[in-house]
């Protein structure tokens, strides 16, 4: 059974940490905008300090990303096996996007 | 000006990082993409595959952000499963989809607790398992 094509929790928290982290940054450069002098410590103040995932919801999230790809390749798919085509190309792809994108 | 020399630099740093993932990542995507293409029978050209690794780089980095925004909603510092089921609320399979996953998620680990937890009742377990040995 090749159940193993998954993506990795490691590289996904990866990502996570480095969105989360930019926006620490920039939440602090806003708020370093507006008021200089009543931030007493930037980094420790509590809305600044970086979000952590739960080893299940890393879990979750590669399934949910997982579950995307599949879905944009099995309706692709659909398409051109409709066409008789033996190649899923741009066009098929095209088709599927919006209601895709609507669906996540 | 000079301050921001500094800056730059970081982010100069931060390119990189996201490059070498952006790219860890297309090389899963194409490969998930490609094993699905073949469970219909057909091929994918690469660049589609490529095309939808992109796209789903970016919904990673649109989901970290829900999902930093639920958990502050609700306010937590940690990313929860709630959080992930919540993330996929505009499309009732996929919520149930995922529900389910983490009810699996769920009971695998309650299980492996109570393997730690009473070692000596490993044989009253036995008929619960999956995995089954022969008695030959």
């Amino acid at each position: 059974m090749e159940d193993a094509n998954t993506f990795d929790p490691d590289l996904v928290h990866a990502i996570f940490k480095l969105v989360w982290n930019r926006r620490a940054l920039e939440r602090e450069r806003n708020e370093g905008a507006d008021g200089l002098d009543i931030q007493v410590g930037a980094g420790a103040s509590k809305k600044n300090r970086p979000t952590y995932a739960n080893a299940n919801a890393l879990k979750l999230s590669c399934e949910l990303l997982r579950i995307f790809v599949t879905e944009a390749v099995q309706r692709a798919a659909t398409i051109a096996e409709a066409e008789g085509v033996s190649k899923i190309e741009a066009t098929h792809l095209e088709r599927i996007l919006p209601q895709l994108l609507l669906d996540f | 000006m000079e301050a921001d020399g500094a800056g730059s630099d970081v982010e100069r740093e931060d390119e990189s990082v996201i490059e070498l993932l952006r790219d860890r990542f297309r090389l899963l995507t194409i490969s998930i993409a490609e094993a699905q293409a073949k469970r219909n029978d057909l091929e994918i050209s690469l660049p589609i595959a490529a095309c939808i690794a992109d796209l789903a780089f970016k919904y990673t980095e649109q989901l970290a952000k829900d999902l930093e925004l639920f958990a502050q909603h609700a306010s937590r510092k940690s990313i929860n499963m709630e959080d992930v089921i919540l993330s996929a609320h505009r499309n009732e399979h996929l919520a149930t989809s995922l529900r389910s996953f983490c009810t699996d998620l769920k009971s695998k680990e309650a299980q492996s607790e109570r393997k730690r937890k009473k070692p000596s009742r490993k044989e009253d377990k036995a008929t619960t398992s999956v995995v089954h040995i022969p008695d030959n």
